[in-house]
């Protein structure tokens, strides 16, 4: 069901575009465009999880979190450099979710939303309370940045690649494995366990590899970010975080996998705009104010357009190729 | 022609099951032979469902053995019961609606493959040549069900009698021994239902063991070997279709009284 | 102890939405902080206590339901997922809306009676505990009574069993569902006026206090006697908590209760009934 020859256009394009853009755009438009790879890659990995394999996980930011801390911890300890830290970042935070994952994956629906929200309000609270560890309530300072072979990366620019490259390559992998026979397996027990239990799939074993899969991005994701910022703290690794992805995949649409990647472009410009324009207006309110907005957003989507951005897009190009050619495989 | 313990393929004794208060199973036995078509009738909550649950894995029995093979898979798991090659097809269809017939097809073919998670993710050559394996098995399976110039067609565009053959593709995708069917031909038109007794033929052919659970009485009768009643969990009858039909027992059980 | 009390409450809150509406209502939370920022908002403008507690009940049940009106009702695919993420959205804004409205600091109303303390058993007791516990009695009560002895009480108990029976026996399920929004929201900001002397309140309250109060309704099944329990006992090992490890890291203690409370149940179901029901 993806048409593999209009996609590889499709991916030429998007990745000569990338490219292009530090070439053509200022750097203020590099920092949105750098956030948007870190930010729409982790809502990817996040509405992999939530639209496809049905999990509704609240506990994204901790595994972008614990990634990040630990990279950070390790670099700015000299014991790792960050390259290095993120490897180590991402089997911690692998083998902790997947043991972590065994009894909470058990959980449907409801439980399982709040369950995962326990643990992001634990992790949380603990980031800022283990002081001598990870810094505290202020968090990291002066964090190394990334460096691959003595090429020390510095600017906005450098850092924009290096998360597109991420996220790009994590979008890639997604989208080899839902085209296969994972990807279907994914799709069946979401669609009906019970079915694809009878057809030998393992579910319980699946949804943890998938859990986990989606925790490791996250953590990577998270590595690259924190020597981005040269920071870390315990604040930005919280609900409002979650939310935020939460409103990317459902603004995107979490069907498809380019669908959050897509809302956290929207949802990145229009928190550029809403800055600028109510800024001035209202100077005190910051996350608070986009919180509104983008709640009143989620909740007009969820209504009208409940496949998201993408989904509409679909139904269009569906609605394209029904009427100047056949369906076909 | 007594028939030696193992050439049995299925051998279910006293076999129960509860939930809550309700007795859905109780002390069920009795053997499936190898190659036959065996059915399961009773009326309505008469536990036929419960006992595919339970031997397909679904449930886990209170009492009570299941072996298959000769081997023993009481209260072993629904997908490794199925890797032992029982497949089964289920009253509620659930077909997998996010994907189309040929994939839910492909998902049947899912033990026959084996790469995993990175090398689906990095798209091994290993993992495409299986994919391209996987998808001529399961146009096949199609073809058998004659269903396969639908295969990209998506769920919702079938019809009922097409969605419980792809339901029946989907099952012999894991290329099984035993295939239950339950509830194949309910809600099916006439010549549909001649159809599917056409393809249980053929399928035994091929050297499946076919066990049928129906309401749909003379669907059942002309197929079957051997007919097995049940009754609020209980086993009341068992034989070849004349029998059963003329016995007593099962004709209070359905009618609910005696019929003078 | 305090703690308890209000728990159990707004655990009631949550149960008696979910029961109804199946929706994880995610502003109970925040009808809690509304009940007592709009009783300061009403004070400041030169209301008394009275009238500002009834205005403020009042508007909170009003903003309720619009919620309900606007964000549940419409949903057309309604699924669990769905009516917690637009609950949740709901919340942010209502918050996001209070906090451009009256700024971030926090507020406090005065005690309701001038007797600041009582001492009870060798204990002090303010006397603003004594109205929450007051509450809690006035509440349980309230409730039981309504729901098993009047007609629409018992209505709503049935739509709570069987959603679609009930509807086929007459009952209009989306009044139902306006009025239990309603209620909770009223009882939301009930709770909230009272614990408000004691805890002061602001934009930020509603989060936290609405998840404990969740981890009491879920804990104690989404009954009501079950919910008070469950509120008790979470109050009091809070309590523990706070005194004998530091107070910051008390919230983890109820948040770990309840997520080890939800895998231990799920593992009692899935080996007793062996995985399955009919």
């Amino acid at each position: 069901m993806n048409g593999a020859p209009q996609s590889k256009l499709l991916w030429l394009v998007s990745i000569v575009a990338i490219t292009a853009i530090p070439l053509v755009a200022g750097s203020y438009v590099v920092g949105v465009m750098c956030f948007i790879a870190i930010f729409g890659g982790l809502a990817v990995s996040m509405g992999l999880l939530l639209g496809q394999a049905g999990m509704f996980s609240l506990a994204h930011p901790v595994w972008f979190g614990l990634g990040g801390y630990v990279s950070g911890i390790l670099a700015l300890r000299g014991i790792a450099p960050p390259w290095l830290g993120s490897i180590i970042g991402a089997v911690f935070v692998g083998f902790v979710s997947y043991i972590i994952g065994a009894p909470l994956l058990r959980l449907k629906g409801y439980y399982l939303a709040c369950a995962t929200f326990g643990l992001l309000l634990i992790v949380q609270i603990s980031l800022g309370q283990l002081g001598p560890l990870t810094g505290g309530h202020e968090g990291l300072m002066g964090i190394p940045p990334f460096s691959i072979g003595g090429f020390v990366l510095e600017t906005d620019v450098h850092y924009y690649y290096l998360s597109w490259a991420l996220c790009l390559a994590c979008l890639w992998f997604l989208y080899n494995l839902m085209d296969s026979r994972m990807g279907r397996a994914i799709k069946s027990f979401s669609d009906s366990e019970v079915a694809a239990k009878s057809m030998g799939i393992n579910v319980p074993q699946f949804k943890l590899k998938v859990f986990t899969l989606t925790a490791v991005m996250a953590s990577l994701t998270g590595s690259v970010y924190t020597c981005y910022l040269r920071f870390a703290e315990p604040g930005i690794f919280g609900f409002p975080l979650q939310v935020q992805l939460m409103t990317m995949v459902i603004i995107g649409g979490g069907k498809t996998l380019y669908g959050p990647l897509l809302g956290g472009f929207v949802v990145m410009w229009l928190k550029e705009l809403i800055h600028m324009y109510l800024g001035k207006v209202l100077p005190r309110m910051g996350a608070h104010v986009d919180a509104l907005f983008f709640g009143v957003l989620i909740i007009v989507i969820l209504i009208f357009m409940p496949g998201g951005l993408s989904g509409w897009l679909d139904r269009l190009l569906d609605l394209g190729r029904r009427t100047f050619g056949k369906t076909s495989g | 022609m007594g028939k030696p313990a193992d050439d049995f393929l299925l051998d279910v004794r006293g076999l129960s099951k509860h939930f809550g208060g309700i007795r859905a199973m109780s002390g069920v036995t009795f053997s499936i032979p190898q190659g036959s078509i065996i059915s399961m009738i009773g009326p309505n909550g008469a536990g036929k469902s419960t006992f595919v649950n339970v031997v397909s894995g679904t449930h886990v029995p209170d009492a009570g053995e299941v072996h298959f093979k000769g081997e023993d898979i009481t209260g072993l798991p629904g997908h490794v019961i199925a890797a032992k090659g029982i497949g089964r097809t289920f009253q509620l269809l659930e077909l997998f609606d996010s994907l189309s017939v040929l994939e839910n097809v492909m998902v049947g073919c899912h033990t026959r493959s084996r790469s995993g998670m990175l090398a689906c993710g990095f798209s091994l050559l290993s993992a495409l040549k299986e994919e391209k394996r996987i998808k001529e098995e399961a146009m096949e399976s199609l073809a058998m069900v004659g269903l396969e110039g639908r295969a990209h067609d998506p769920i919702y565009r079938l019809p009922l009698g097409e969605r419980k053959l792809v339901g029946i593709a989907r099952a012999l995708g894991m290329k099984p021994k035993l295939l239950m069917l339950d509830e194949p031909a309910g809600g099916l038109a006439a010549h549909e239902v001649e159809g599917l007794a056409r393809l249980i033929h053929l399928l035994v052919e091929r050297g499946l063991t076919l066990f049928i659970v129906e309401h749909n009485m003379p669907f059942v009768m002309s197929l079957s070997r051997r007919i097995i009643v049940l009754d609020e969990g209980m086993k009341i009858a068992e034989g070849p279709p004349e029998e059963v039909r003329a016995n007593e027992e099962v004709i209070k059980a359905y009618l609910g009284e005696e019929v003078c | 102890m305090t703690g308890g009390s209000i728990y159990a409450v707004i655990g009631i809150c949550w149960s008696l939405v979910y029961l109804i509406t199946k929706v994880l209502n995610f502003t109970t939370g925040e009808f809690v902080m509304l009940g007592g920022m709009l009783t300061w908002v009403f004070r400041t403008a030169g209301f008394s206590l009275v009238p500002s507690v009834l205005f403020a009940v009042a508007c909170t049940i009003l903003i309720s339901m619009i919620l309900e009106r606007i964000a549940v009702r419409p949903v057309r695919y309604p699924n669990e997922v769905t009516y917690m993420m637009i609950t949740i959205a709901g919340a942010s804004v209502i918050k996001g809306l209070v906090l451009l409205a009256w700024g971030s600091e926090t507020r406090r109303i005065e005690s309701f009676f001038d007797t600041e303390v009582i001492h009870l058993f060798g204990a002090t007791i303010t006397s603003q505990v004594l109205c929450v516990f007051g509450l809690l009695v006035i509440v349980t009560i309230g409730l039981s009574l309504f729901l098993n002895r009047t007609l629409f009480g018992k209505a709503l108990r049935a739509s709570a069993v069987n959603l679609t029976g009930a509807s086929l026996m007459g009952i209009d399920i989306s009044r139902f569902r306006l009025f239990c929004f309603g209620l909770a929201g009223g009882l939301g900001a009930i709770t909230g006026i009272v614990i408000t002397p004691i805890t002061f309140t602001g934009y930020e309250v509603g989060m936290l206090t609405g998840l404990k109060g969740l981890v009491a309704a879920i804990v104690g099944g989404w009954t009501m006697t079950g919910t008070m329990v469950a509120a008790l006992v979470l109050g009091l090992i809070e309590g523990f908590g706070a005194g004998f490890i530091s107070a910051g890291l008390k919230d983890v203690f109820a948040l770990l209760i309840m997520i080890l409370f939800l895998i231990v149940r799920t593992m009692n179901f899935a080996s007793r009934a062996g995985r399955g029901s009919p």
